[in-house]
């Protein structure tokens, strides 16, 4: 059915790559009309597939003149296929690379964006992403909002969102703080994409996103001043820079503001589209097209189920598995067989131990990757202080995107793509990193087990302690000196991770021998399981991220089980015990106990 | 449910839920009907006012409760479960805004802690509005809104119930919360057992959204689920292992391994685990996930395939063909996934895993309490 689906398409040239895949232009065969087709690799993603459906049920509820319309999904092997309506015009950021838009060019596509917003939360449903990047134009000059990536459906039109995701340099106060907001923080989007339109730029476009982060609740909201603009647009930014999003006039309230209604006709959006034309024309930029080409591994696997034996596991033959009666004899049999074979195929045997690795699918999420990575030390750096775990760090993670106009996810996201980065940190060290670190850190393979200690503590809880207490904090001083201080622990979490281990062991000494401060620390803070150390599973996701499996495991070693003695511990191995084991073998005591009554 | 009908209602959410019936009705019999099609929109955007207010526009308590029993009085919401597909689009998305509100509404003084009323009424009056919503998978333009109903419905643990123990045919009247037989094992006929074909059968919206409907009913009320599981082993696992897990959609056979993993080491589907990991045929459903071409299904694959490793208590078809590929496993681990040097507790059970597969004895040993060995069902085990 899915493959049927694909065949509808004759898909052409690539269009760029958008947040989790590459768009291509396409022909719907069937009709004739051109489409744009999103292709999303499911295998480079780690969890994403809900999130990636929510992004379509957002969509597909979307009927409106100024929204992309979707068409259809569907899966050709692990990629999925979204179809959408196909816009010539490209976005108002690429519109923008010849040149700034003059207010008349603003007034249009801040008309049409409005009339936009205003459908979508009149839905319920919250962009969260505003920015010239995410607003395109068809060839006739229409504005569209697109790409739903982060887009909130609210169950409740008047319930409020806490996650924090947008681009930082576009996001309202309110979202930054993570206080509550609404489908107001899409107006104070839209007033610094309309700054971004008239300036080039969003406002602190060259200051360090964390940076920004804290000026944008901290400082008076951004204004347009000077004799170059006029006085209803600088009003119109005043009023979508509202501070105070209850003030923050909605939608509906902005298109009768008198910038908005004196907006022309969207035709006049031509010119710009065929300026960026000219101005592409005169570089040459239609020479290095790039054309889909059908990778091997999007073409859904040949029957290839029954392999050569020699490769696959060895199963009994019979094909009815209820009568299947185990036999020792069978399994020598078959097992000296295979045994007997020429050594060389059992060399070649190992190969099958690496995963296929589809070169395709890989070069692209590295080059996408790559590329929001070079354009700012400050990414790199971020990525590569995280490689020796996968745990979210205080803010600067999320950052890792910000200085770029690519947007932040939610916070667990991050730390998906963080670790694709290391290859590529690894093999290039980025240019504005050696200035305060030591190249020393991209070799961890030679990490003393002070180091690797010191390592963890920083993942497991000073990096966590500071983002817990930077999540708590609300007063913009404040906040930026916690972050001063987690910045400054993941500096020496990247230099010096044992100096790291002998300040958290020393403190930790140091506590405990002062009488007051021991009481902080409860030694042994186990009450409810007097058991050997065992994993401790989550209960609803129990490995859904790698940050949520370390989290789960108890460490600390624990005095030996008192069932030592029951069945079940004399299966072989169990003195080699350990998390795995331990689970199981303590669920299986405390349903023994239930049922036995000890 | 006195409450409903006692008060002094207010003239216009009567009238609205009372055209909404008629033009439902006349929709069912002759679909296609432009005018009847476009009023019948109007009336439910009309209703979708009343129930959520607008951005500039407050519901009126008053207002709200007049509708819901207004609906309730009218049957409203067994016709809207069942005409959702023939509406037009923007009419399904009023109808899921509606019945959301509705299944939520609460009047102002009562109890917090109880289902909300109009949830109640379903399940012991009128559970065939939640199967119907089922059926909503058949049709792809009802798949979507009924699936977020549901999932709003699937709040409640009694729904849940209602949609485990179903299993009334078309124009049967469904089960009613008080007759559900949980001891009695299931035919596999019933409606939840209809989500198996519709997510595997399905487009991929349609399917994916089947999916996370499917989860919500096995992962939400756990004590509903172990007993159900318990008692439906091995029904439940034949058709998860066969339709789910072996399923072509890339997709629905990574959400499924996954679910699978989440289902099993559950700390209250121990003796489920226990049962499944019992299983020479399941651990080899599993170590031919190890090998599939899908980095992310091997991965996925991996957290089931430890359980049978990890169990100190390995049955002997387990220990054997554990045994028998001893050596293949013990040259296949180390390299396994091996790019995944970020996720540590990946590399620590993976390490774990290589001990545990050297120390197993040359041949399988019986275990203490073989009791277990000849049974596929759990319920013993629990006994």
């Amino acid at each position: 059915m899915a493959e049927d689906m694909a065949s509808h398409y004759q898909v052409m040239e690539e269009l760029g790559s958008g947040s989790f895949g590459t768009v291509y232009k396409a022909i719907d065969k069937t009709t004739g009309e051109i489409v744009a087709v999103k292709h999303i690799d499911l295998e480079s993603s780690e969890d994403d597939i809900q999130e990636i459906q929510q992004e379509i049920s957002v969509l597909a509820t979307c009927a409106s003149a100024f929204v992309t319309q979707y068409k259809a999904s569907f899966l050709k092997g692990h990629k999925l296929w979204i179809v959408m309506e196909y816009l010539g015009g490209g976005s108002c950021l690429d519109l923008l690379k010849p040149g700034v838009f003059n207010e008349a060019h603003v007034a249009i596509v801040c008309q049409q964006l409005l009339q936009g917003l205003d459908y979508l939360h009149s839905e319920g449903k919250i962009h969260r992403d505003v920015k010239a990047a995410n607003v395109l134009l068809s060839n006739t000059g229409k504005v569209k909002l697109a790409d739903f990536g982060v887009a909130a459906q609210l169950v409740n039109i008047k319930s409020q969102r806490n996650t924090f995701v947008g681009t930082p340099f576009w996001m309202a106060p309110e979202v930054i703080q993570q206080s509550g907001y609404d489908f107001k923080a899409d107006i104070w989007s839209l007033g610094i994409t309309a700054i971004e339109m008239i300036n080039g730029e969003p406002p602190h476009a060259s200051t360090h996103p964390m940076k920004v982060l804290f000026l944008i609740p901290k400082n008076p909201a951004p204004r347009l001043e000077g004799n170059d603009y006029s006085a209803t647009f600088k009003d119109f930014i005043a009023q979508c820079l509202t501070k105070d999003p209850d003030h923050r006039p909605s939608a509906k309230e902005l298109l009768r503001h008198k910038f908005i209604r004196n907006a022309g006709k969207t035709e006049a959006l031509q010119e710009l589209i065929h300026r960026k034309q000219d101005w592409d024309g005169g570089r040459g930029m239609n020479k290095d097209v790039k054309y889909y080409a059908e990778s091997l591994n999007t073409i859904t696997k040949l029957p290839t189920e029954e392999k050569d034996d020699d490769e696959d596991w060895v199963f009994d033959t019979v094909k009815a598995p209820s009568m299947w009666v185990p036999k020792g004899t069978d399994w020598s049999t078959l097992d000296e067989e295979w045994e007997e074979q020429d050594p060389s195929q059992l060399m070649e045997d190992m190969h099958i131990t690496q995963p296929p690795a589809p070169p395709k699918h890989q070069a692209n999420s590295t080059v996408r990757r790559a590329k929001d990575a070079e354009r700012s030390p400050s990414v790199r750096r971020a990525n590569t202080k995280r490689r020796s775990s996968g745990v979210k760090q205080p803010l600067g993670l999320d950052l890792s995107y910000g200085n770029t106009p690519s947007t932040v996810r939610q916070f667990r996201r991050v730390s998906d793509r963080v670790p694709a980065n290391n290859e590529n940190a690894q093999i290039k060290p980025p240019p504005g990193f050696d200035e305060n670190t030591s190249p020393k850190p991209l070799s961890t393979d030679t990490i003393s087990k002070e180091g690797q200690l010191g390592r963890r503590a920083y993942s497991r809880a000073v990096g966590l302690s500071c983002q817990e207490v930077l999540a708590t904090t609300g007063d913009g001083e404040k906040r930026e000196a916690i972050s001063r201080l987690a910045e400054a622990w993941s500096d020496l979490e990247m230099v010096d991770p044992e100096g790291l281990y002998h300040i958290v062991r020393i403190m930790n000494e140091r506590l405990q021998a002062d009488p007051r401060l021991s009481t902080l620390i409860p030694t042994s803070a186990q009450p409810d399981s007097p058991q050997r150390p065992r994993l401790v599973l989550a209960q609803n996701n129990p490995h859904l991220k790698s940050h949520h499996r370390r989290q789960s495991s108890v460490v600390e070693p624990q005095p030996s089980s008192p069932l030592a003695n029951l069945p079940g511990q004399n299966a072989s191995g169990m003195e080699h015990t350990k998390q795995l084991t331990d689970v199981l073998y303590t669920r299986w005591a405390e349903g023994l106990r239930n049922r036995w009554g000890i | 449910m006195a409450f409903f009908f006692n008060r002094g209602r207010s003239r216009q959410p009567a009238d609205v839920a009372r055209s909404t019936k008629e033009l439902l009705l006349r929709v069912q019999e002759t679909p296609n009907l432009p005018k009847a099609e476009e009023d019948l929109a109007k009336q439910l955007s009309q209703m979708k006012v009343i129930v959520q207010g607008t951005q500039e526009v407050n519901t009126s308590p008053d207002q709200v409760h007049a509708l819901v029993q207004a609906t309730l009085q009218e049957d409203l919401l067994y016709d809207l479960s069942r005409t959702i597909h023939l509406l037009p689009f923007e009419a399904r998305k009023d109808t899921q805004t509606i019945f959301s509100h509705i299944l939520r509404f609460r009047p102002s003084n009562y109890a917090p802690d109880k289902d909300p009323p109009v949830i109640s009424y379903i399940v012991h009056h009128r559970p065939e509005i939640l199967v119907e919503l089922c059926r909503g998978y058949s049709e792809s333009q009802s798949a979507m809104p009924c699936g977020v109903i549901l999932r709003e419905a699937l709040k409640f643990d009694v729904v849940a119930a209602v949609l485990l123990y179903d299993q009334s045919k078309e124009g049967e009247p469904a089960v009613r919360l008080s007759d559900l037989k949980p001891n009695l094992p299931q035919k596999g006929d019933g409606v939840f057992w209809s989500f198996f074909d519709w997510i595997d059968k399905s487009s991929f919206e349609v399917s994916a959204d089947a999916f996370t409907t499917f989860r919500e009913i096995l992962t939400r009320h756990k004590n509903l689920v172990t007993a159900y599981l318990a008692t439906n082993y091995d029904l439940f696992f034949g058709q998860f292992n066969d339709v789910l897990v072996q399923s072509d959609s890339y997709v629905t056979k990574r959400q499924s391994i996954k679910l699978l993993g989440e289902i099993l080491l559950d700390r209250a589907n121990y003796n489920v685990m226990m049962a499944y990991v019992e299983s020479g045929d399941n651990l080899k459903l599993c170590m031919k996930l190890l090998r599939d071409d899908r980095k992310m299904v091997q991965y996925e694959g991996f957290h089931v395939f430890k359980v049978f490793v990890a169990n100190p208590n390995k049955s002997v078809a387990v220990q054997r063909i554990l045994i028998n590929n001893r050596d293949r496993l013990l040259r296949f681990l180390p390299k396994f996934l091996e790019d995944r040097t970020d996720d540590d507790q990946f590399t620590d059970e993976k390490s774990f895993l290589v001990r545990q597969i050297e120390l197993l004895p040359k041949e399988p040993v019986e275990r203490s309490r073989p009791a277990r060995e000849t049974q596929s069902g759990v319920n013993t085990a629990v006994a």
